[in-house]
C-alpha cells in the first residue's frame, strides 16, 4: 500500500490525528456552554433534523392511534369506573387547593419551590450510537431554557437539560453512567428523607438513591420525587418508587434501588419545568463564585457537597 | 442530478439515523438489545469502494464532525473515525475484491469495528462501565444484524448510485 506511506500524506495523516486528539480533549473538559460555531450548527442540524422527526413521530402517533383505538371499550370501562371516584378527588383536590392558598396567604409566603412554568417540547433525535443517555430536543434559550432545568414526561422526571443552544437543547436521561450527574430527591411518606439520585443501574434498569441518612426509616414502595433543594428544579417532580433499600459501601448511609416512574425508551414530547421561584445557579464551584453563596448544596450538579 | 444525488443521500441518512436511534432499544430474551445505525457510513464505504476515494473522505469528515456536534458533543470522535473506517474499507476491498457481497461483508465487519472502538474509547474515558461481555450480545450483535438486513435491501441501490455517478464523471471526462 504505498500510497499511505508517501511522505505527504503521512505528514497530512499525522497532522490530522493530533489536530483531532487535541479537539477530543478540548471538548472532554468540562465546558459550561457550547461555543458559536457549535450552537450555530446545532441550530441549523436541529432545524433539518425537525424535518425529518416530526413526520416520524406523526407516523407513530397514527400507529399508537390505531392502538388505542382497538382497546377503546374495555379502556371506556376501566375508565367509567375510577371517574365516579375522580369527582370526589377533584373536590377534595380544589378544597386543599384552596386551603393551601389561604394559609399561604396567612404566612405571607408567595415563592413556592413547586411551582414551575411547564415549557412543551418535542425530541429531534436520540443519540443514534446511544452510548450517552442524551435526548435534542426544540427548544432552546429563545423560549427560556436553561441549562440545568428538569425535563420531564407526563409520567415523571427524566433528565436535565445540559447543553442549550439558541433554538435547541440537549438533555441528559437519569440513566446515564455519568458519575457527576446528580439529582438532590425526596422520599415522601410520614417522615421525609432525603437523598442524590446518583448512578444507574443497567442490570436492573433501576435508578440508585444514595447518601439517605440512616436514621430515617424507608420501605419499599414508598414514592420518590424531586426535592427542589438543588437550586434549579422545581420541588415535586415524581421520579420514581422504592424497589430495595441497601446500605451503602461503607454501611454510613442508606441506599435504595428506584424503579423510574417515566419510561426512557421512545420519547416523544418532553416538558421542561422551569421554576418560577428564584432559581439558584447549582454550577459547580470553579466556574461561579457567586452561586457558591447562595447554594447550601450544589446537589443538581457535579461538585455538590 | 445524480452529481447532487450522492451528498443528498447522506443527508438523508444523516437525519434517518437519529430517527431510527429512537426507536431502540428493544427488549428481546427479558434483555434491552441496542440497535444502533450506521447507515451512513456503510453508504459511504460504498461511495468510496465505488465512486472516488477522495469524496468518500471529505464527506466522511464533514458528516463526522457534524455527528459530533450535534449528538456526541466530543469533538473529533467520529470525525476520526469515520475516515478511518472509509480508509480501512477501500484499502480491504482493493487488495481482495470488488464484488458486492464482499464489499458488504468487509462494510459489515467495519461496523462491528467501529462499534468495538467506540466501546473501547468511552470505557477508556469512563462514560460506560459494561463489560465486554455484555457489550457482545447487548449491542454488538443485535447491531450487526440491524445493519446487515438494512444494507442487505439497500446495498445494491449504493452501488449503482455510486457506479452510475462514476460512469458519468469518466464520459464528462472525455
Amino acid at each position: 500500500m504505498p500510497q499511505f506511506f508517501s511522505n505527504k500524506r503521512l505528514i497530512l495523516l499525522l497532522v490530522g490525528v493530533i489536530v483531532l486528539v487535541a479537539l477530543i480533549f478540548f471538548s472532554l473538559r468540562d465546558r459550561d456552554q457550547a461555543n458559536v460555531p457549535e450552537q450555530i450548527v446545532k441550530d441549523v442540524v436541529g432545524f433539518g433534523q425537525q424535518l425529518f422527526s416530526k413526520p416520524a413521530h406523526y407516523i407513530t402517533g397514527l400507529v399508537d392511534d390505531v392502538d388505542s383505538l382497538l382497546n377503546t371499550y374495555e379502556e371506556n370501562q376501566r375508565l367509567r369506573a375510577r371517574l365516579v371516584e375522580y369527582a370526589a378527588v377533584q373536590a377534595e383536590l380544589s378544597d386543599v387547593r384552596n386551603e393551601n392558598q389561604r394559609l399561604k396567604d396567612i404566612v405571607g409566603k408567595e415563592d413556592d419551590l413547586r411551582d414551575y412554568e411547564p415549557i412543551q417540547a418535542t425530541v429531534l433525535a436520540r443519540n443514534p450510537d446511544q452510548w450517552e443517555e442524551k435526548i435534542v430536543i426544540d427548544r432552546g434559550e429563545s423560549h427560556g431554557i436553561q441549562k440545568n432545568m428538569a425535563v420531564m414526561t407526563a409520567h415523571g422526571l427524566i433528565g436535565k437539560v445540559i447543553l442549550t443552544t439558541p433554538f435547541t437543547s440537549t438533555v441528559q436521561l437519569l440513566a446515564t453512567q455519568d458519575p457527576d450527574y446528580r439529582v438532590s430527591a425526596l422520599v415522601t411518606g410520614e417522615t421525609e428523607a432525603f437523598g442524590l439520585i446518583e448512578g444507574y443501574d443497567t442490570e436492573r434498569r433501576e435508578l440508585i438513591l444514595r447518601r439517605i441518612d440512616s436514621a430515617f426509616e424507608i420501605k419499599e414502595g414508598q414514592k420518590v420525587i424531586s426535592s427542589g433543594l438543588g437550586g434549579i428544579f422545581p420541588k415535586g417532580l415524581l421520579i420514581g418508587e422504592i424497589t430495595e433499600v441497601t446500605t451503602d459501601d461503607f454501611g454510613l448511609t442508606k441506599q435504595a434501588h428506584i424503579k423510574p416512574a417515566a419510561d426512557f425508551s421512545l420519547l416523544e414530547h418532553v416538558i421542561v419545568a422551569k421554576r418560577t421561584s428564584t432559581a439558584v445557579d447549582g454550577s459547580d464551584a470553579g466556574n461561579t463564585g457567586e452561586a457558591m453563596d447562595n447554594t447550601a448544596d450544589g446537589g443538581e450538579e457535579g461538585n455538590g457537597s | 442530478m445524480i452529481r447532487l444525488l450522492i451528498p443528498l443521500v447522506a443527508v438523508v441518512l444523516f437525519y434517518v439515523e437519529p430517527v431510527f436511534g429512537l426507536f431502540s432499544p428493544i427488549e428481546i430474551g427479558g434483555e434491552l438489545r441496542f440497535l444502533i445505525p450506521r447507515f451512513l457510513i456503510m453508504f459511504l464505504i460504498f461511495v468510496g469502494v465505488y465512486y472516488s476515494r477522495q469524496r468518500a473522505l471529505v464527506y466522511a469528515i464533514i458528516f463526522g464532525l457534524l455527528y459530533d456536534l450535534f449528538h456526541i458533543d466530543i469533538i473529533g470522535l467520529y470525525a476520526f473515525l469515520y475516515p478511518v473506517v472509509c480508509l480501512l474499507a477501500i484499502w480491504a476491498v482493493k487488495h481482495i475484491h470488488q464484488h458486492i457481497i464482499v464489499v458488504t461483508v468487509i462494510t459489515l465487519l467495519l461496523v462491528a469495528v467501529l462499534e468495538t472502538a467506540l466501546y473501547g474509547f468511552f470505557t477508556l474515558i469512563g462514560f460506560i462501565g459494561m463489560p465486554f461481555n455484555e457489550f457482545i450480545p447487548t449491542r454488538l450483535v443485535p447491531t450487526m444484524i440491524a445493519n446487515s438486513v438494512f444494507l442487505v435491501l439497500l446495498g445494491w441501490v449504493f452501488k449503482s448510485l455510486a457506479n452510475r455517478r462514476s460512469i458519468q464523471k469518466r464520459e464528462r471526462m472525455l
